[in-house]
């Protein structure tokens, strides 16, 4: 009879569990990718922390009401984008925090990957062409800005970045158009 | 055709180019190397940004919760820095009611001088009238 019990408890239990195990591995998978995203979108390691575990939280509270309507990277990226909108609306009143805490050009493109095929001179150059792209990039608009990230970091493709964003693919392009506009304007090259 | 616009060059990069402007790339070096930079200026910022994410999550996890530390020094320094101009004012407020301080002070001892002054205390100065008259 205690067997039994035990049994259908462990029955009852069992489909928790195993969703809290395939949302660990889910956890694992994506967090790096989001967190990746929050931290480019942000520059501050703190608030890309945080932006990244509210999403994975918000994800498993919605988990029930995923579609599959896209895949699980675009919805969790979604997630994102509409967190990382709602930090950066309320960053604009933390006038201090955007002071100091942003990362600078320098800090980033120092990690560019180096290439022994590279000349010193050659990779100088990469570095510095790498600084104005993340610097025109921390200058778009803010729409500009998650597409163009969604695009050249995370490398959606465009029906992705309009699933991730809730725009449609006509206005990503258009948006993407614009940020790679400045972009080359930036770098240097002629609108 | 003219060099390609910055238009065209967008549409290579995002990989749909039309066939006028893949025959203008094929003729063209100047606007094939400007693609090729272009592209890899992309292609380094990929790279720059995946790496230095690594890097920063390696931190993340290395220091547990610095965004508590980090927003309480925010805060502390903001909390100090009113306590600050709140001491600053009252000093201020302190040292101008010092400033008026001699005037109050000079009109107290032309008082005691003008009291120490009399002949005769202010009660007895009826009868000094008195004898004044005599």
């Amino acid at each position: 009879m205690q067997l039994s019990a035990a049994s259908e408890l462990e029955r009852a239990i069992r489909p928790d569990v195993a969703v809290a195990q395939d949302f660990e591995a889910l956890v694992q998978l994506y967090r790096p990718k989001v967190f990746r995203f929050a931290l480019a979108s942000l520059r501050d390691l703190d608030t890309a922390e945080s932006v990244t575990q509210d999403c994975f939280l918000r994800a498993y509270q919605a988990r029930d009401g995923f579609r599959q309507d896209c895949s699980t990277q675009t919805w969790l990226m979604r997630i994102a984008v509409n967190l990382i909108r709602d930090q950066i609306r309320n960053r604009r009143f933390q006038f201090w925090r955007r002071a100091s805490l942003t990362a600078k050009p320098a800090d980033v493109a120092g990690h560019g990957i180096a290439d022994r095929a590279r000349s010193p001179e050659a990779q100088a150059l990469l570095n510095e062409q790498v600084a104005a792209v993340w610097e025109a990039a921390g200058k778009l608009p803010e729409r500009q800005r998650t597409v163009f990230l969604l695009r050249f970091v995370e490398d959606l493709d465009l029906l992705e970045i309009a699933c991730a964003t809730g725009m449609k693919e006509g206005t990503v392009k258009t948006h993407l158009f614009r940020a790679l506009r400045a972009v080359r304007v930036r770098l240097g090259g002629v609108a | 055709m003219t060099h390609l616009s910055s238009e065209h060059l967008s549409e290579c990069i995002l990989g749909q180019p039309d066939r006028r402007i893949a025959g203008h790339l094929e003729n063209c070096p100047a606007c094939r190397a400007e693609l090729g930079n272009f592209r890899e200026a992309l292609s380094g910022f990929r790279g720059a940004v995946r790496c230095w994410s690594q890097n920063q999550a390696h931190v993340a996890l290395a220091v547990p919760r610095p965004s508590e530390s980090r927003s309480w020094s925010a805060s502390h320094q903001l909390a100090l820095a009113l306590l600050l101009a709140g001491v600053c004012i009252l000093a201020s407020i302190v040292w101008r009611g010092g400033e008026n301080a001699p005037a109050g002070d000079a009109v107290l001892l032309n008082q005691v001088d003008a009291q120490v002054s009399r002949a005769v205390p202010s009660s007895m100065e009826p009868l000094m009238k008195l004898v004044a008259q005599e």
